[in-house]
């Protein structure tokens, strides 16, 4: 499954995760947005792995926001990342 | 505020270097290794000009290969693909058709600056570049070298170790047939951009100057110079090593290539 958000005035964030028994598998986060330290992108994936498909976006961001506390994030947010993860979920491939 | 602007950037002993043309993963390699240096102190704060020895797609740290790059298109024009350390948005690059350069300076030049604020500041002395050749450019938030007629280019930064590489590409001119063989644009991306067309949001230097490519970079390079100073500084036989070796345990691997698949 893949979703992609564009923030506004900020940057692309695409998400491609697969869907197990319910859950969200193998999440990958991309796009061409600014983050330090480079690890933080696997932080934030690994925040969503695992959860269930119907987990509500506000709980989606509040993981990735915990999960990038430590983090700079540039043209992403946690609301951004729910949001493309929502459209992957959803099959709402623009 | 230009004034201290200037006092910021006249701290320092400022260093050129200008060297031969180089394969797309060598300067994806000579970045880490100039960025290294300085934060290692063996090199002095650093303006650096690339010359490309061949085509390339550059995608940033956090793009998906398969999301940005059509392997096909790539390997039809003989196109290298290489990922640079910097986030940001890909790049298609023709020798002769780009303008790069980096700064490699010790954090401290941006003390205080928001990540923006840091963009716009290391940018100021190329758009007097460009203002001085009749180009009105300005910093487009967030990273982001535009104009009325259209976007010039693109800057990243990365700050590691107490260090920064702030590093740009503006077009100078641009087969845009070619780069949508090569780039993947999605819809979603220019959702907000209010443009169908990505090659149509670029206007490049050459349009816009009628000036021959080396004349915009030695004006750039003057400019710099009168601004905050500059001397050249040849690479040195150690960096030139440090380089090969990221080139090849790094930047040529697969592994890297395709950190995020």
């Amino acid at each position: 499954m893949h979703g992609e958000y564009k923030v506004p005035g900020g940057k692309l964030i695409v998400v491609d995760l697969d869907i197990v028994d319910g859950s969200m598998q193998r999440v990958t986060l991309s796009g061409d947005f600014f983050l330090e330290p480079a690890e933080a992108l696997d932080w934030m994936a690994a925040a969503i792995e695992g959860l269930p498909v119907a987990t509500p976006a506000e709980t989606i961001a509040e993981r990735v926001r915990t999960a990038a506390a430590a983090a700079e994030l540039l043209g992403i947010t946690p609301e951004g990342v729910a949001e493309a993860v929502r459209r992957a979920t959803q099959g709402d491939v623009p | 505020m230009i004034d201290e602007q200037l006092a910021l950037w006249r701290a320092y002993d400022w260093q050129l270097v200008r060297g031969a043309a180089l394969q797309p993963v060598m300067q994806m390699a000579l970045d880490e290794a100039l960025l290294d240096a300085v934060a290692a102190g063996y090199r002095l704060p650093t303006l650096r000009i690339w010359e490309w020895a061949a085509s390339a797609v550059v995608i940033g740290r956090f793009q998906s290969l398969r999301n940005e790059v059509d392997p096909d298109g790539a390997q039809r024009h003989g196109i290298h693909v290489v990922r640079r350390i910097t986030g940001g948005g890909a790049m298609f690059i023709e020798p002769g058709n780009t303008i790069t350069y980096s700064l490699y300076a010790p954090a401290s030049l941006v003390a205080g600056m928001s990540m923006v604020q840091s963009y716009a500041f290391c940018e100021r002395w190329v758009l007097e570049a460009l203002a001085s050749l009749g180009v009105e450019a300005w910093h487009q938030p967030i990273n982001d070298i535009t104009s009325a007629a259209g976007k010039i280019g693109g800057a990243a930064q990365i700050r590691r170790s107490g260090a920064l590489l702030h590093h740009v590409t503006m077009a100078y001119d641009i087969d845009s047939a070619r780069m949508m063989e090569v780039l993947r644009i999605g819809r979603e991306k220019l959702s907000d951009k209010g443009i169908a067309s990505a090659a149509r949001r670029v206007d490049p230097l050459r349009r816009q100057t009628g000036l021959p490519r080396e004349a915009i970079i030695e004006r750039m390079i003057e400019t710099f110079r009168s601004r905050h100073g500059l001397a050249d500084s040849p690479l040195t036989a150690e960096e030139q090593s440090a380089a090969e070796r990221l080139a090849e345990t790094k930047f040529a691997t697969e592994e890297w290539i395709r950190t995020v698949p």
